[in-house]
């Protein structure tokens, strides 16, 4: 049995703001949401990239205590944007306790806080031959950090007590969360999916692509200018922080009770490159966008955008290109939505299908920020580097992750 | 430490950590506040701190049953009464 799944309701928490309204303002003004990185007293003076894509605004949390005592910040942003679409969606009490709403949420490694905290205890304890300061390590530390931990604070929160699905897949986490909860309510096993990922501020993050050599430092005295994707200068990718939530329900439950359909996920894929764990990989690649346009029935030409992953990686932006010039030539606009925020790893692929849905609904295509010079490379898509006025009925969204893991989503809005 | 003292200190801790303001002495905890399990093990440091030494792990199970306030700071006099009277046939 195939059912066709709709989204109904979404919401993020990002570096270029929070909610519908701010985020759209600084995708039309071309607002950057990269910072200067904050001085964390262990790893921010040895780190050569000294920008951040910052959550720097207030959040109006409402959160007892009884929530608050397992949550690190990274299940904050997950409860309150799922808070958020739960509101926004619509759906009755009964139903999100029912067993028939499930959640596919998650980060890619917990709380990196909490877990910091517990090594301090740690190697403080060793350091200080103090036998009795693990006892300091708290009882809730390894809720707070444990990989599903964004996830289950949510079940709890709200009491929903259908299947939990937690990737932690790097940077395709939300991607895969949206696509295993797409194929979730798609067979049948669940009727609505609350689906998303969250990442928390985390300079361990930050130093393991900086000794990569992967993260941008060519423009610390300007963060705004970086990272480029696609561009001649561009450097490395920017780390980023910020939680993303859509909620996925069978088209007829979610017709027959009149709820704002926002858009249709028609496809989904993911595969493996099947060796090396860091390299971006052309025939893999190439292989998920096709296994994606297969998945959702349609040819490359049907689709009008494409949200490309696009670190801003010196390799990883020009084999993507290539990916997209092998399977859909240059026919579909392609944007890069990391120029704004940077990378903001679990939680990219839910927030930049939400941004992607939001160009869908206001009929516009936003540039990518920082796409001065397209590198030559690169060249053979259809950059977008204005605004662009004009419906998008489909929207490809690309992920991929360390590990050699891909994703592609493809989105279709309804007539 | 008097009962009374005990009392007051078992309320600041209830107050700093649970952010549970003036409980009645023998509300049941769990079903007036959501005092859970994970609470218990945060309010054993607490106590441990109270006390100025380490709850053995037998100790720490006679907790568990504890539902009120009144019966914290029962546990608590039990516990100090039984260390101060090993200590005393040492």
């Amino acid at each position: 049995m195939e059912r066709r799944v709709v989204i109904t309701a979404c919401s993020a928490i990002t570096p270029i703001g929070h909610g519908r309204d701010r985020i759209l303002e600084s995708l039309l003004k071309g607002i950057s949401g990269v910072k200067p990185l904050k001085e964390d007293e262990l790893l921010s003076r040895f780190i050569h990239s000294k920008v951040y894509g910052t959550v720097d605004y207030p959040i109006d949390y409402d959160f007892k205590r009884q929530f608050r005592k397992t949550m690190a910040p990274c299940a904050y942003y997950a409860c309150q944007v799922a808070k958020e679409v739960l509101e926004q969606s619509g759906l009755p009490q009964d139903f999100i306790t029912s067993g028939k709403l499930g959640v596919a949420f998650g980060s890619i490694h917990g709380s990196p806080l909490t877990q910091r905290d517990i090594y301090r205890t740690f190697f403080g304890a060793l350091a200080d031959k103090d036998d009795k300061a693990y006892k300091t390590i708290g009882a809730v530390d390894y809720l707070k950090s444990m990989v599903h931990t964004t996830a289950v604070n949510i079940t709890k929160m709200f009491g929903i007590t259908g299947r939990v699905i937690s990737s932690g897949t790097a940077c395709t986490t939300s991607s895969q969360s949206i696509g295993y909860g797409y194929e979730s309510v798609k067979f049948g096993m669940q009727e609505a999916m609350l689906c998303g990922g969250a990442d928390e501020y985390d300079t361990i993050t930050v130093a393991v692509f900086d000794n990569l050599l992967a993260c941008s430092t060519a423009f610390n005295d300007e963060p705004h200018r970086t990272p480029r994707p696609f561009d001649k200068l561009r450097d490395g990718l920017v780390v980023a922080e910020g939680g993303g939530a859509v909620m996925l329900e069978e088209y007829e439950f979610a017709k027959k009770r009149g709820a704002n359909i926002i858009a249709e996920v028609i496809g989904f894929a993911c595969n493996n490159n099947g060796g090396d764990l860091i390299l971006p990989n052309l025939q893999g690649i190439t292989n998920t966008l096709k296994l994606g346009l297969e998945n959702a029935k349609i040819n490359p030409e049907d689709v009008d955008l494409i949200s490309a992953h696009a670190t801003a990686t010196k390799m990883g932006d020009i084999i993507e290109a290539q990916a997209i010039a092998n399977v859909f030539g240059n026919n579909p606009y392609v944007v890069g939505l990391k120029g704004y925020m940077g990378h903001t790893m679990a939680a990219c692929g839910s927030i930049e299908t939400i941004l992607s849905l939001y160009m869908m609904q206001e009929g516009f295509i936003a540039p990518t920020l920082n796409l001065e010079e397209v590198d030559e490379r690169c060249a053979m898509i259809k950059h977008v580097q204005k605004i662009i006025q004009q419906p998008v009925k489909t929207i490809a969204v690309q992920n991929f992750a360390f590990g050699g893991v891909n994703t592609i989503l493809l989105l279709r809005k309804i007539s | 430490m008097t009962r009374q003292e005990i009392e007051g200190e078992i309320l600041s801790i209830f107050r700093r950590e649970f952010e549970v303001e003036n409980p009645g002495m023998d509300d049941n905890l769990r079903e007036a506040y959501g005092f859970d399990s994970i609470d218990a093990i945060e309010l054993l440091l607490g106590i441990e701190k109270l006390l100025g030494f380490d709850l053995t792990q037998e100790e720490k199970k006679q907790a568990m049953d504890i539902r009120t306030i009144n019966q914290i700071c029962d546990y608590i006099e039990r516990i100090a009464q039984a260390r101060a009277a090993a200590a005393g046939k040492k």
